[in-house]
């Protein structure tokens, strides 16, 4: 397989993965989304040792890692900062830093619940929207540095 | 750290395509080298010299 093959490959990928979320999401079936991307990324693993040509290289790599290192120490901050303040709102009811109304609503069962996790798992894909935004940022700078996109002369 | 390396694949007659095939590494590596943007490890600096049949000391120039 040629690497542009590969690379087209990963778009069509991506563009099957987002209809079919918007499919789990109509369905309301999570199971879908979560097969369908443990499933795209084993297909996106195997198409790559199928590239004949050099997809990564020691330079690939290094831009990689150093992106990937800058991510991570931003976001663990961001992270650490936004699953602090999850947790006091969570919390901050049961440990009565608020105390309750005597005759107030009682914990809600199960399906109340639900779309305190939904907005849990929209939060989650809020940072790592914010993460892979950061990442590409980096990955950019380093590509440039390292003479990514450097004119051909030949 | 400097390089002669596109003066030895002109000598070689090799293009960036070819020399990036025979070492193992994209076409950009070898244009970033040869721009001087980056650095090689020193295995690869080592697989470089050896393919053009000279001391490492010839293809780079630490500064």
């Amino acid at each position: 397989m040629k690497r542009n093959v590969f690379y087209l490959l990963i778009g069509v990928i991506a563009l099957a993965e987002v209809f079919l979320f918007w499919l789990s999401v109509e369905m309301q079936t999570p199971l879908l989304i979560q097969a369908a991307i443990i499933g795209g990324i084993l297909v996106i693993y195997l198409a790559r040792r199928l590239v004949r040509e050099p997809v990564a290289d020691e330079r690939t790599e290094l831009i990689a890692e150093k992106a990937a290192l800058k991510t991570l120490e931003i976001f663990l901050v961001i992270f650490l900062a936004v699953s602090l303040g999850t947790v006091v709102i969570g919390f901050g009811r049961s440990l009565r830093f608020h105390p309750e109304p005597p005759f107030g609503p009682p914990p809600g069962p199960f399906p109340n619940d639900i779309p305190i996790l939904g907005r849990f798992g929209m939060l989650q894909l809020a940072l790592l929207c914010l993460m892979v935004i950061l990442y590409v940022g980096f990955r950019m700078y380093y590509a440039r540095k390292y003479g990514e996109w450097e004119k051909d002369e030949e | 750290m400097r390089n002669k390396i596109k003066v030895f694949r002109a000598m070689h007659n090799l293009t960036q395509e070819d020399l990036a095939s025979k070492l193992g590494v994209t076409r950009q590596t070898i244009l970033a080298l040869e721009k001087e943007k980056y650095d090689p490890s020193l295995t690869l600096a080592f697989r470089i010299a050896r393919y053009f049949g000279v001391t490492i000391e010839e293809v780079f120039l630490f500064e």
